[in-house]
């Protein structure tokens, strides 16, 4: 991990085992795509945040709001300098998407712990059905979200106009345009395919290894987005994928893992995009 | 063997906390994969390729003493409990069941168990999938296998 540009944002397994215990200081966030996964089974004394119903906010399609980013963590007995260990199924793909809305609201202290959910079993590692409950906190109402780390439709608009770098995570069949529309699906599905002209396509489980889900060494990373696809570690950068969740991983990989100064994860990704009105696409392979 | 409205009413009667407590039930009930599958299972055939794990579903068409019956086999990781407690919900509803019940049953059974907003849109696309499978793979055998005779 060592090699890392921000290794302090990764926690071995081992890490993890030695400080289950350390609950004043450590909070274990359990983060899944799976919502019964948790009940299943989950690390001792960690919690369980759901994306769906803990992280987003339907009424106004967009994330919750600094008041409810402030209770969730009061209710998990988080506190501002806590430090937030985020795992979960998929390669930490909902882990990264749960440490991206924390770090949207200035959470200090976020790490991913490498290989998640995956790993712990490999392991053979404790889990338990127990659900600890911690003293409530009186966590503090951020004062906005930090736009830093977030492109909107318009940012996404003028950064493509000017020929700006952009990753889409989404298969090679979504991001040429091949698949299309499921029959039965619900209105998730965006009417047309492909993907933002300029974009390069790297499927966010590239960083990943597939037998323990830990994140690849660096120099692995590096030839995968800057020497075969050409990103640059000191140009803006933007992540997309369909709503947004496979691209917080990727963004996790360019932000922390390589170092890059700035990406955004474009979260309306190709859901808003692929519908938007006088927005225009490309279908096939990326351009060169 | 339970009708839909059957298996549906409790998912509507409950709490949200409670819905997903039920489910796990239903991910603990699959029956195991016929062993006959097994090879084709592990070589990823048949699997809804929507869904973010490996769900394998072969539904069959059979005929017991000239009457069609629909079969539901399925086999999902107990890493992936949602789609796994959906597929033994589809193995309760329609194994045993013609394929006139199958063609006639609802589009929306998400929504009727209650599912769509205890899930969010999001993730009930991969549960759709596996559904819309089960609904086409039997219309299919069906079809083939009754060539020459009437529909049911």
């Amino acid at each position: 991990m060592a090699d890392y540009a921000h290794p302090e944002v990764l926690v071995s397994t081992d890490w993890a085992a030695d400080h289950l215990d350390d609950s004043d200081d450590v909070r274990f966030v359990e983060a899944n795509e799976d919502v019964l996964l948790y009940k299943t089974g989950h690390l001792p004394g960690a919690v369980n945040v759901d994306w769906v119903q803990d992280l987003q906010d339907d009424t106004v399609r967009d994330f919750i709001g600094p008041d409810e980013f402030a209770a969730l963590c009061s209710r998990l007995g988080i506190a501002p300098d806590t430090k937030v260990v985020f795992y979960g199924d998929k390669n930490n793909w909902w882990a990264c998407y749960a440490f991206w809305v924390f770090k949207l609201y200035g959470h200090a202290d976020c790490a991913v712990m490498d290989g998640g959910r995956k790993k712990w079993e490999n392991e053979g590692r404790a889990f338990t059905t127990d659900v600890p409950d911690y003293p409530e906190t009186d966590y503090p109402v951020p004062s906005g979200a930090d736009g830093s780390i977030r492109a909107f439709r318009q940012d996404v608009e003028t950064h493509q106009k000017n020929g700006g770098p952009m990753v889409d995570v989404r298969s090679p069949e979504e991001f040429k345009g091949e698949i299309t529309h499921i029959p039965g699906l619900p209105e998730e599905s965006s009417m047309r395919p492909g993907h933002i002209p300029g974009a390069r396509n790297v499927p966010w489980a590239s960083a990943a290894n597939d037998e323990d889900g830990t994140f690849k060494p660096r120099e692995e990373l590096a030839e995968i987005y800057e020497q075969t696809e050409g990103l640059d570690p000191t140009e803006d950068t933007i992540a997309y994928c369909r709503i947004g969740e496979r691209s917080s991983h990727t963004w996790f990989v360019l932000t922390y893992l390589l170092g890059f100064d700035n990406v955004k994860n474009y979260d309306g990704s190709w859901t808003e995009w692929g519908n938007l009105v006088a927005a225009p696409i490309e279908t096939g392979e990326a351009g060169s | 063997m339970r009708s839909i409205d059957e298996i549906a009413e409790p998912f509507q009667m409950m709490e949200p906390d409670m819905r997903l407590e039920l489910l796990l039930e239903y991910a603990a009930e699959l029956p195991p994969l016929p062993e006959r599958y097994v090879e084709m299972r592990d070589a990823g055939l048949n699997m809804v390729h929507e869904c973010q794990s490996p769900v394998f579903l072969m539904p069959e068409v059979e005929h017991d003493n000239g009457a069609a019956q629909v079969r539901v086999y399925g086999d999902v990781p107990e890493s992936a409990p949602t789609a796994r407690a959906f597929t033994a919900i589809l193995h309760e509803a329609f194994d045993g069941a013609t394929p006139a019940d199958v063609r006639a049953a609802p589009d929306d059974l998400l929504n009727r168990l209650g599912l769509d907003g205890l899930l969010g849109m999001q993730r009930t696309q991969g549960l759709s999938a596996i559904y819309q499978r089960l609904k086409a793979e039997v219309n299919r055998k069906a079809q083939t296998s009754s060539e020459g005779e009437s529909a049911s």
